[in-house]
């Protein structure tokens, strides 16, 4: 089960062409900015993403997102190999 | 008199193209139930209207191309994400009564729904049809192409 930072569904793609979601899906709102790498979507799916910026709207901050390549496995491989000592 | 929703219009955002063909494949990241589409086409509701009326509406790509970016196999791979995924047809979502806006870039389009109860959303997943695994998901981990 992965706790996900940012709750979005991970095909809502504004103009922008990045996933949007509002701000206030936010697990803890103060990691959301931009350049923070995060974990997004929800129980079904989740991704690795980037957060681009969080634009004003009318209903509210919307934060735009753009998802990694790979899965959320591979991230914990890569820190994995990183860390581990040769 | 009711004050105006504090919410963007869609209008401006739709694109001017033609209808995708009943034959066009739609894919939708899986597995859908009616809690999960509301959550969607309620978030969908909080942050847009149409024509200044509410709208409730789920994400969805288009295959409209056979190959290159809105192609089947580059928007399966690009929702890799996703463990299994819907496929409907254009022609079954009409068929079930749904509207295809071709809302922000192409490929996207959002199947909007007359609201966000139980028969509209129960309606929208039986026009999406069985959930079915997406080739790509898992695949990098599995050292495969």
């Amino acid at each position: 089960m992965v706790s996900v930072d940012i709750t979005c569904d991970l095909m809502d793609e504004d103009e922008s062409g990045y996933v949007w979601t509002f701000l206030r899906e936010a697990r803890d709102p103060s990691l959301i900015v931009p350049g923070a790498i995060v974990i997004a979507g929800d129980s079904d799916a989740s991704a690795v993403a980037e957060v681009v910026d969080i634009v004003e709207k009318p209903a509210g901050p919307v934060v735009h997102l753009r998802v990694l390549p790979g899965a959320i496995e591979d991230y914990e491989a890569l820190v994995r190999r990183a860390i581990t000592p040769a | 008199m009711s004050e105006p929703l504090a919410r963007e219009e869609l209008r401006p955002l739709l694109r001017d193209e033609r209808p995708p063909s009943d034959a066009v494949v739609v894919v939708r990241g899986g597995p859908s139930s009616v809690e999960r589409l509301r959550e969607h086409a309620r978030r969908t509701h909080d942050a847009y209207v149409l024509d200044g009326q509410p709208l409730w509406g789920v994400s969805v790509f288009c295959a409209l191309d056979d190959v290159g970016t809105a192609s089947i196999d580059t928007l399966l791979r690009r929702f890799a994400s996703y463990r299994v995924v819907h496929l409907p047809t254009v022609g079954q979502l009409v068929a079930a009564r749904f509207d295809l806006l071709p809302s922000f870039r192409r490929p996207h389009f959002t199947v909007r729904l007359e609201d966000d109860g139980d028969p509209s959303l129960t309606r929208l997943l039986d026009a999406l049809g069985p959930p079915e695994a997406n080739p790509y998901h898992g695949r990098q981990r599995q050292g495969r192409s």
